[in-house]
């Protein structure tokens, strides 16, 4: 290719209309590409899966289950209980982490500031980064659910009405936790540490919301138990294990309660996070941080 | 007249901490400069002269403190949009941090056409002529973390140019290439520039590339802009710098030669020597070439060494450069 053939390719004038959807798509393309290139991660993650629930199994052993009876489950299984937990809790913090992680990369690999001159809002960037990490999540979520159901029999009421209900479930789940990812993404970007914040979050979520055992145990500490009930996690999985455990649905009332207390939660969080995330971008702007190699 | 570049006492400060103590550091300097449409301008100064937090400050990645600056016509603060969907910005200086490693070329292409809304089928043919002439055909497949600091630097010299910008922001552009592909790279943009009268915004450490290619130059240091003018009238405003040059026949000690023919009462001092395989050569800088030829002709005699030539020397873009640089001169 010749200097002067090229320069006639760029005669070539045509209209170039901005599409935010384009643009969110760009951003979900490209990483979902980098993302399959780490084969050994996906591999590793899928075996340290497995090895989780097949812990959960023998854990699962030793519990009482009249405990589950108490907290309005029905008459289940600790592992049924635990697979509809962890499962969630996983989903849930790839989610969220999967924003800030990625930004973090972002700014020490300098790929960021080709970004930041383009012609993006930071919004597509955002969701396009969000719809990565729900894809990959879902991955682990529906192996960590299928090991479960099929090969260790955990008894999961599965039908398509509660099938979509807790899709519904999990989507609120993500979208009043996206503020608060957003919001730790803003953050990270200035402080450029955040994965142990983020992981302090995620053990406190894990502990409170009751990931492994049923929160009527937290009863009689009543701080913690209070506790457990303003952080979003707490309804969205109380909503998804009466779905999955007792066959309730969408239209059962204490499942549409906890729905929506999380339409609450994301009317709060997401302006927040949409700030803080606006502040983050706009400080490290200032500091021309916006590339640390 | 609409300009394609303009900054209004375009300002940027950065703090620091060294041993506890803040350190404060004027990057940016009330910089106002003009760049019209279809200039190829060139900006020039030594490492930490602010240069690419300029450019930077232009390309909407850094916020300024003070002042603002149009790109096209677009505010940088108010329409940042629209600022940025005139321009392509390459940053050489990353070596090619700033690609997906774990991405091939073209679909590092492909991304960036797609955040530059550049429609697929043109995007696509643009990719393919880009590689091909960039001569990464061969290697589009291969992951960017395989190819050496050149190829990276082809790859992203290809994005900066994909959506067919009307102004270039080029920051060191043949930093990392090869001879043959900056010989390349300088064609192309020159190309760009008198055959698409695009705005070039050109910073380089070569100062052959910036007089070969520059209508104007601008030079700045801590901060300011302390000259701005064509490349000819650069070296006007510094024609008194008077120069001698003297061709050695051997290689060996040529610094200690040039240290004692700096010596000889009419010689200033030192200004390079360059000493390779067939060219042996010291610079020196003179009051008066006239007077001094004979006096350092004198010199070599009595030290006995042996010179094929002693002639007068035209000030180099760079003694210029340097001169301005460190602040010797005020023009």
């Amino acid at each position: 290719m010749k200097v002067d053939q090229l320069i006639d390719l760029f005669r070539e004038e045509f209209p170039r209309s901005s599409s935010e959807l384009k643009h969110t798509w760009a951003v979900f393309w490209a990483n979902f590409k980098i993302f399959l290139s780490y084969r050994t991660w996906v591999i590793t993650e899928t075996l340290s899966t497995v090895a989780s629930i097949a812990m959960y199994f023998f854990m699962g052993l030793q519990v009482d289950a009249n405990r589950f009876i108490s907290a309005g489950y029905g008459d289940v299984t600790w592992l049924a209980f635990a697979i509809v937990g962890v499962s969630t809790a996983n989903y849930l913090w790839m989610c969220i982490s999967r924003i800030s992680h990625s930004l973090q990369h972002e700014v020490s690999e300098g790929t960021l500031e080709p970004i930041v001159s383009s012609m993006i809002k930071l919004r597509s960037y955002i969701i396009g980064q969000s719809i990565r990490g729900f894809i990959v999540s879902s991955y682990f979520m529906v192996g960590t659910m299928l090991i479960g159901i099929l090969v260790l029999k955990a008894p999961l009421i599965v039908t398509v009405e509660t099938l979509l209900s807790f899709i519904v479930i999990l989507v609120m789940m993500i979208v009043s936790y996206a503020g608060i990812g957003i919001m730790a993404a803003g953050i990270i970007l200035v402080y450029k540490k955040g994965d142990p914040m983020t992981f302090l979050l995620a053990s406190i979520t894990e502990f409170l919301g009751g990931v492994l055992f049923p929160l009527n145990y937290l009863q009689s500490y009543p701080i913690l138990y209070g506790l457990a009930w303003v952080m979003p996690y707490t309804y969205a999985l109380d909503a998804a294990r009466r779905v999955l455990l007792t066959g309730a649905t969408l239209a059962s009332p204490l499942v549409l309660y906890n729905f929506a207390v999380l339409v609450l939660f994301t009317l709060v969080f997401m302006p927040i996070g949409l700030r803080t995330f606006k502040w983050g971008m706009d400080r490290i702007r200032r500091e021309g941080t916006v590339a640390t190699y | 007249m609409e300009y394609a570049v303009e900054t209004f006492q375009l300002t940027k400060t950065f703090e620091s901490k060294e041993k506890g103590q803040k350190r404060v550091v004027r990057a940016v300097d009330q910089v106002d400069i003009k760049v019209k449409k279809g200039e190829f301008f060139g900006l020039l100064g030594p490492n930490g002269a602010g240069k690419t937090t300029l450019i930077k400050i232009l390309c909407t990645i850094i916020l300024p403190d003070q002042g603002t600056a149009k790109i096209n016509g677009y505010d940088i603060l108010k329409q940042p949009y629209e600022a940025r969907n005139s321009f392509g910005w390459f940053h050489g200086e990353t070596g090619g941090r700033s690609l997906y490693w774990r991405l091939n070329a073209e679909d590092n292409l492909r991304f960036y056409a797609y955040l530059q809304n550049v429609p697929k089928d043109i995007a696509e043919k643009r990719i393919k002529a880009l590689l091909e002439f960039f001569d990464l055909s061969e290697d589009r497949k291969k992951l960017v973390k395989e190819y050496s600091t050149g190829m990276k630097v082809r790859v992203m010299l290809a994005r900066a140019l994909l959506h067919n910008p009307p102004i270039l922001f080029m920051d060191e552009p043949t930093i990392g290439l090869d001879t043959i592909s900056a010989v390349d790279t300088r064609k192309l943009l020159q190309a760009l520039n008198t055959q698409l009268g695009k705005t070039i915004i050109f910073t380089s450490h070569n100062m052959f590339e910036v007089e070969q290619l520059c209508d104007r130059v601008a030079i700045m240091r801590k901060g300011k802009i302390i000259a701005d003018s064509s490349p000819s009238q650069l070296r006007e405003m510094l024609r008194d710098i008077r120069a001698v040059e003297v061709e050695v026949k051997e290689s060996s000690d040529l610094q200690k030669i040039a240290e004692k023919l700096a010596n000889t009462p009419a010689v200033k001092k030192i200004l390079d020597t360059t000493n390779n395989a067939h060219t042996h050569i010291i610079r020196l800088q003179v009051e008066n070439e006239y007077e001094a030829i004979p006096e350092i002709a004198e010199k070599i005699k009595s030290l006995g060494i042996k010179v094929s030539a002693i002639r007068q020397s035209e000030p180099s873009f760079e003694d210029i450069f340097v001169k301005l640089a460190r602040g010797e001169e005020q023009p």
